[in-house]
């Protein structure tokens, strides 16, 4: 017995949909113009450089597109688990899976293999590693009631410190280097565009979100994980076997997030390091939570998240504002993005469980 | 009482609450006199609970005033009413279960305690409950408490808030006709010492024996007022219903003969919640084309039976046969293959997903039963076809009578009412084999409540066999051929309706008498 915080999608006007994302930028932006102007700089030529950084120039907005692919990877994933009621606080640990076995797999088969084939072999064993990652907490929620939050956010660390270990001993790249990586991948995803280094991946995220809507929506297993997420005891007593659904979309979630560990390791850097780890996958919670856990929010959402991370990374390049501030700012969008979209579209609620 | 008479504790003037699509109450005017028992009847989403909510602070209404001993009050919160003097208990409870009796008693009520001393606070609630007459042991934790004494601690709580005016909402729907009979001494006990209590109900026979003035409410408003001497059944139920007509004593004759076994239960022992044996060595009989009827005090392994025979709950000793094959260890999804349906007793908990469009929740066990052909459909990347679940969900509507928007509204937002004929609907429209209906008419009004009872009928008429828990024990007599009495997990008596008098039906009830082994045998055998 015991008590837990229930967020539930409650049901809002259409217009509210957009609206609350919109008012919280707003917001955000007024209070980011007064920090700018603290820190001395001109808030109109510092949105100026944020918009020109994400949207208004084609570099920038391809800049948007690289970010929104691994957000749209990850937040989908998250999209469905949560439609079947498990939180999974995991996608930064299981993207971290994917793309050190996508590294692997790399660096060990493209001198001998054609590179498409290795591509499709990493991609496949990225996808592989996220979903068992994920099966851990899966099984251990769907068959013995563990908190996923717990066991996800402890597998993030523990994924976190596999990849510290990975490319300071197998996957090294010897002799003297900056920091530690991998050696290079040079079976890489198909480049879109290649100043920015849009590629593939793109294509694969939105081909798997609409997959994903659909399968929601219209599929046997898309209902029985909608079911389940409304109210589990009536998924077990219409006989769904619910401890099925619960590891089947946790592994589902995984999944997409070891592939989007994939997309940034064989379309965007071509190499494995630490810094892949920058808490993406936690980001991604919010940007399904931005789109309602619908999986063609998703795609819009991961779109404005993108236009955040670059805009922001793009005002630290133009004016003398530091990282720490851009981060920061990016942080307060975040942030108050996260509180608009809670209050506004979902229904919070302390419930008893026994 | 006359009106000559009435001390008004409590006065409603123009009473108006909206809430999207619906005026739950249209400008109710409502006397509550000292130290009478004030029944509000009427039929589900009459506007009675909306009314008395809104007296108790839980909304605000939109228009209207309310005087409380002559001077008008806004009651924004509960709080505020209770302050004022007004205690409510609802249908479902509010106890904390972890903590004990007296705990939950004073809990709210003082100033907030860090530390106090339990055995001391218990000797004061016992001595509180010895001089108000109503018992239940300080120390005892809620969970343990069945769901009359819950009842009981929530009525204390209120009066150790010293209310004046107690409101009970539906509050012999979770009781036995034991704990009914308690209830009723309760309440006139506290009249007797000047306490008002509004008695919230849509039961006929309850308000004719409690109540001394009766309100009827139909679609918001107030539609008659009476004196308890003034009313009769049918009039009540005439202007409850309004120009619709219904036989509220309406009979259903028998019909055909049973035939082969259906159902067979032999020697089962389940466990409870609390790992405690809910039910002993049970055995069972359910024939095609027959309805076995399961009576006894509310928990006494009847939810349990239900659970096992659907599957959900584990058999640890025992065997179920459904035509004769061993189903003891079928996941649910055989079970419901096979053609076993259940009518839950539960409805919050195994009612709706409350976020799904109606047509979805119609569907739910279906999706079991459409074939799997290709490859896709055997991994459950079957495509459902919405045009037929639509198609069928507003047949189960219409047939069933759920009064929604449309078929694509969230169920969530439908009534307890109508969420309880969606749930009958979505268990009889898939032509069920064995029909286990717990509670099936728990919380229905007149019509739907003879609907169900007749399509119950007519489903056993058709071949199927039912299993029906309830614990209107006039209900079980009525519709059944046979029926079983349980008590404390035992099977205390089988025989025909009719074969034992209300008395000897009582005692097998308490668990006082038992039939012998003979006899429940030849019970069997008919």
């Amino acid at each position: 017995m015991g008590y837990v915080i229930r967020i539930r999608p409650k049901p809002v006007k259409p217009l509210a949909v957009v609206l609350a994302p919109v008012a919280s930028f707003a917001l955000a932006f007024i209070v980011g113009g007064l920090l700018m102007v603290w820190a001395g700089v001109d808030p109109v030529s510092g949105y100026t450089a944020f918009v020109q950084g994400s949207l208004t120039t084609f570099p920038g907005f391809m800049q948007t597109l690289v970010q929104a692919t691994l957000f749209m990877l990850m937040a989908t994933g998250i999209a469905i688990s949560n439609r079947a009621g498990v939180l999974n606080v995991g996608a930064e640990g299981q993207y971290i899976v994917g793309a050190i076995l996508a590294t692997y797999v790399a660096v060990e088969l493209q001198q001998t293999l054609h590179p498409a084939l290795v591509v499709v072999l990493a991609m496949l064993l990225a996808a592989i590693g996220g979903a068992l990652w994920a099966l851990i907490p899966g099984v251990l929620r769907g068959y013995m009631n563990v908190n996923e939050v717990v066991t996800t956010v402890i597998l993030n660390w523990l994924a976190y410190r596999v990849l510290q270990w990975i490319i300071r001993g197998p996957l090294r790249l010897p002799g003297p280097q900056l920091y530690p990586m991998s050696p290079p991948i040079t079976a890489t995803l198909p480049v879109l565009e290649p100043s920015s280094g849009l590629n593939a991946g793109l294509i694969v995220a939105v081909a798997l979100a609409v997959f994903s809507y659909l399968m929601l929506f219209n599929t046997e297993i898309g209902f029985k994980i909608r079911v389940t997420g409304s109210n589990p005891d009536l998924a077990r007593y219409a006989g769904f076997g619910v401890e099925r659904v619960v590891v089947l979309s946790m592994s589902y979630s995984g999944a997409l997030a070891g592939i989007a560990g994939g997309v940034e390791v064989l379309g965007n850097l071509h190499y494995l390091f630490e810094g892949i780890s920058i808490g993406l996958g936690y980001t991604s919670i919010i940007v399904s939570l931005v789109a309602r856990d619908h999986p063609l929010g998703v795609i819009a959402a991961s779109i404005m998240f993108g236009t955040i991370y670059s805009g922001s990374s793009f005002l630290q390049t133009a004016t003398h504002l530091t990282y720490t501030f851009s981060k920061a700012l990016e942080g307060l969008i975040y942030l108050f993005v996260l509180v608009t979209t809670l209050f506004a579209f979902y229904e919070i609620k302390l419930v008893k469980v026994s | 009482m006359s009106s000559r008479e009435c001390q008004a504790i409590v006065e409603m003037r123009g009473i108006v609450k909206r809430f999207p699509g619906v005026v739950a109450n249209d400008h109710v005017d409502l006397k509550i006199c000292r130290g009478e028992v004030l029944a509000i009847l009427g039929e589900n989403g009459a506007g009675k609970t909306t009314l008395m909510n809104v007296l108790y602070g839980l909304y605000l209404p939109d228009e209207g005033e309310i005087y409380v001993k002559g001077r008008r009050v806004s009651h924004r919160s509960p709080r505020d009413a209770i302050e004022n003097g007004i205690g409510m208990v609802h249908q479902h409870f509010t106890l904390v279960d972890d903590l004990t009796v007296a705990e939950n008693v004073v809990l709210g009520a003082e100033k907030f305690r860090v530390f106090y001393d339990l055995e001391k606070l218990a000797r004061e609630i016992d001595e509180f409950m010895r001089t108000i007459g109503l018992y239940v042991d300080p120390l005892k934790k809620a969970h343990e408490l069945s769901a009359g004494e819950k009842q009981k601690v929530e009525i204390l709580k209120a009066l150790y808030r010293k209310v004046e005016v107690l409101i009970l909402d539906e509050p012999t729907s979770v009781l036995s006709p034991i704990e009914v009979r308690e209830l009723f001494k309760t309440v006139r006990n506290l009249k007797s010492t000047g306490i008002s209590v509004v008695f919230i109900s849509h039961k006929l026979d309850e308000v004719m024996e409690i109540a001394d003035r009766i309100v009827v409410m139909r679609g918001g408003k107030v539609v008659g007022e009476l004196a308890r001497h003034e009313a009769t059944k049918q009039l009540l139920a005439t202007l409850m219903i309004g120009s619709r007509a219904v036989n509220i004593e309406e009979k259903f004759g028998k019909r055909v003969r049973p035939a082969g076994k259906l159902l067979e239960v032999v020697d089962l022992w389940v466990k409870g919640d609390r790992g405690e044996d809910s039910l002993k060595a049970v055995n069972l009989v359910v024939r095609k084309g027959e309805i076995v009827g399961i009576a006894g005090v509310a928990g006494s392994g009847q939810r349990e039976l239900a659970e096992a025979i659907y599957g959900l709950r584990p058999a640890w000793r025992g065997r179920i046969l459904l035509e004769g094959k061993d189903i003891t260890r079928a996941h649910t999804v055989e079970r419901i293959k096979m053609g076993v349906s259940l009518i839950p007793e539960d409805r919050l908990r195994y009612g709706v997903a409350a976020e799904l469009p109606v047509y979805e929740n119609i569907y739910l066990e279906k999706v079991h039963l459409e074939g799997r052909k290709s490859l896709l459909d055997r991994v459950g990347l079957r495509v459902l076809d919405k045009r037929g679940m639509v198609d069928y969900a507003k047949k189960v509507v219409e047939k069933f009578s759920v009064k929604t928007p449309s078929v694509f509204t969230n169920a969530g937002k439908l009534s307890g009412g109508n969420i309880q004929r969606l749930i009958v609907g979505r268990e009889l429209e898939r032509k069920p084999l064995l029909v286990i209906a717990d509670e099936p008419t728990a919380g229905l009004d007149i019509a739907a409540t003879n609907f169900v009872r007749k399509t119950i009928v007519e489903m056993s008429e058709a071949g199927a066999g039912v299993l029906l828990i309830s614990s209107d024990l006039q209900e079980v007599l009525e519709l059944s051929d046979k029926v079983v009495i349980l008590c404390n997990g035992e099977v205390m008596g089988v025989f025909r309706p009719g074969e034992l008098s209300m008395e000897e039906i009582g005692l097998l009830m308490s668990c006082a008498k038992r039939m012998s082994k003979e006899e429940v045998e030849r019970a069997w055998g008919t």
